[in-house]
């Protein structure tokens, strides 16, 4: 290991399901990094990314995760997602290796569920999943006057599985009613049978906390069975893909996203983005990562120090650090970010783009 | 909601069934289960998916060049992986194990050229639903059984009225003799497989226009499969019927008990109607089955 530079270390799914958001995030995170070489590294040292494909698979971010800190890495950003999060958090913790995730928007990424405690080593710059959940259920009952709500997610995903509780939970406690809340499995194609059950209780929305992939497929299917309700996702639907893949079907449906493009806070970025690569980022990973990247530099430069402990102690006192996505500044109790905002976007087939419709920055 | 559910359980049994009549032939005269296949069906979308895209082309032209291609590929599969295997009358269990191994590298293969991200068709059938009775069935689903149906049709007349499949079926019964007998063994495997091909080839294309396209999407087989064990390995109208009862019992067991508990219910009725008629319910006694 070469004394003059600094490694911080990227687990990203380069393949897999989530490589459209992976090679994106890789891309930002490049950009960002000769920027910072160029304008004399961190501590004088140039840093250097040590990236590895984790696939999007929980055991494969676990072995990742150990090739980091046997390669000595200072820092680690990702995963982007909840589950190979929380499998990966152990392994860095052990070793006293800071972990900032992209956009793992799940609780217990940054919390230990079964102690309650914060896990030490654990940061993020994202919202997490019960704001998200309120958002999208406070959005369908203010916004889209819905009455009843119906939930299809993936039994086999953190991810799913807690945003479905989330919306529930805020869903009902502001007056609505779930009439039905359907499971399927990973890797599954048709939600015809649990469509059809929806279909006969006739609910105004129906949240779909997943991938593009499967929204686009269960949007097809929703149509085809004649189901007219809103349909209502997450942030893991903001792919451009979703239109190509979803159709006439998808049209009309609504999402919460952690970034939009029009957002005038993240334009530089899109612009400078847009001119190297000719072609828009695949919001929100490089964005997250940016910032996740810039919360690392920031920390080593006030710990004065590449030790994981002195990064840590510093990470929980970043405040008002200028990132990407704006102003950014880290709660100590829970090392989750103050006043992240969401947008709900909505999906226009037509004009091939997500329309932004509002900004909810806390839901209080 | 019965109608429905009935309605929505036949049309995802429709495709389990037209995967499964590739096993099926295949395991028939062989006598190994063709695990390619689900690789096999994948390329014939991916096939489909570029004549449909770059192509411009309608459905129909777009079955029949992804039938015409996926035959000469699983022929092609036959003849670079398992050919050689079989002259050396090799046990059928490392056939098997070649099939196993091609599916991947075919995967891999297009991860690594064509890449992992998704596509779908463009819309053939604008989003029309048909309704009767309170269910409503789009018209591709309607389009999909409709020929999964008469395309089974179709090959069991070939199979039972023609010279070539009476060859097959002397073949599935003896295949030592049937050679004995002068039929050209290697041209009858060759039939198989294109016939197998042309199945994958629009299971393929109707899987990718209902779902979408993508490198593991061969995975679906797996229960495709599983509708031929029940039916019974190497029976065409097994594969029918075992893919039908497969599609509605799912969608019955998903709406009304619990769709997280689907698999859980299907399978145990897996190894039930296993234990009970080992052969599934069409098939023939075999002694060896992998």
């Amino acid at each position: 290991m070469a004394a003059d530079v600094v490694r911080i270390g990227h687990t990203v799914s380069l393949t897999g399901g989530a490589s459209m958001w992976g090679q994106s995030e890789a891309r930002a995170i490049d950009m960002l990094v000769k920027k910072i070489n160029d304008a004399g590294g961190v501590l004088g040292k140039k840093i250097e990314v040590v990236r590895y494909d984790n696939r999007n698979d929980a055991v494969e971010a676990v072995n990742v995760a150990k090739r980091l800190v046997s390669d000595g890495v200072v820092a680690v950003i990702g995963p982007a997602q909840s589950g190979n999060s929380i499998a990966s958090a152990p392994v860095l913790e052990k070793a006293s290796v800071p972990m900032v995730v992209t956009t793992a928007t799940n609780p217990y990424v940054t919390m230990d569920q079964r102690s309650g405690k914060v896990r030490p080593f654990a940061f993020r710059p994202c919202f997490i999943d019960p704001f998200q959940g309120t958002v999208a259920a406070r959005f369908a009952i203010t916004d889209l006057n819905a009455k009843t709500g119906a939930i299809l997610y993936d039994v086999g995903s953190d991810y799913g599985q807690w945003l479905a509780k989330y919306f529930e939970e805020a869903f009902v406690a502001k007056g609505g009613k779930i009439v039905a809340k359907e499971a399927f499995r990973s890797e599954e194609l048709d939600y015809r049978a649990q469509l059809g059950k929806m279909k006969g209780l006739n609910p105004d929305v129906i949240f779909i906390p997943t991938s593009q992939k499967e929204a686009a497929m269960a949007a097809k299917q929703a149509r085809d069975l004649g189901i007219n309700a809103v349909l209502l996702g997450t942030d893991n639907w903001g792919s451009p893909d979703l239109i190509d893949l979803g159709g006439s079907a998808i049209d009309g449906g609504y999402f919460v996203n952690l970034a939009d493009l029009a957002d005038p806070d993240i334009k530089d970025f899109v612009a400078e983005y847009k001119a190297a690569f000719n072609e828009d980022p695949v919001l929100p990973n490089p964005v997250m990562a940016q910032d996740a990247l810039l919360m690392i530099v920031d920390s080593i430069k006030r710990a004065n120090s590449v030790e994981g402990e002195k990064i840590a102690k510093a990470m929980e006192t970043i405040k008002d650090l200028k990132v990407t996505s704006g102003p950014l500044t880290i709660s100590a109790a829970d090392h989750n970010p103050f006043n992240k905002p969401a947008v709900i976007q909505k999906v226009d087939v037509k004009n091939k783009t997500f329309q932004f419709v509002k900004k909810y920055v806390s839901v209080e | 909601m019965f109608l429905q559910t009935l309605v929505t359980g036949l049309s995802i049994g429709g495709i389990y069934a037209l995967m499964a009549v590739g096993y099926s032939l295949v395991f028939s005269v062989l006598g190994f289960s063709n695990f390619a296949h689900g690789a096999v069906i994948m390329l014939g979308a991916y096939l489909g998916l570029a004549l449909a895209v770059k192509l411009h082309l309608g459905i129909g032209l777009v079955l029949v060049g992804s039938i015409v291609g996926s035959g000469i590929l699983a022929v092609m599969n036959e003849r670079l992986a398992y050919s050689v295997l079989r002259r050396r009358k090799a046990p059928s269990l490392y056939l098997m194990i070649s099939a196993m191994g091609c599916s991947v590298f075919l995967e891999n293969l297009v991860y690594a050229t064509i890449g992992s991200r998704f596509y779908a068709f463009p819309e053939f059938f604008s989003r029309q639903v048909v309704q009767f009775a309170g269910s409503s069935l789009s018209l591709l689903d309607l389009a999909a059984f409709i020929v999964a149906f008469l395309a089974i049709l179709a090959l069991h007349v070939f199979v039972t009225r023609t010279k070539t499949g009476i060859a097959i079926r002397a073949g599935v019964c003896d295949m030592t003799m049937c050679s004995l007998m002068g039929v050209n063994v290697d041209r009858l495997i060759m039939v198989v497989f294109l016939l197998a091909g042309a199945f994958a080839g629009v299971a393929g294309v109707f899987l990718g226009v209902k779902y979408l396209v993508y490198p593991t999407m061969g995975w679906v087989t797996n229960k495709a499969y599983i509708a031929a064990v029940i039916g019974g390995l190497g029976s065409l109208p097994g594969a029918l019927v075992g893919g039908l009862i497969l599609g509605v019992v799912e969608t019955f067991v998903s709406t009304y008990v619990s769709s997280v508990m689907r698999d859980v219910f299907s399978f145990t009725l897996l190894i039930a109607l296993l234990v009970w008629m080992p052969n599934g319910l069409f098939g023939s006694d075999t002694e060896e089955k992998v």
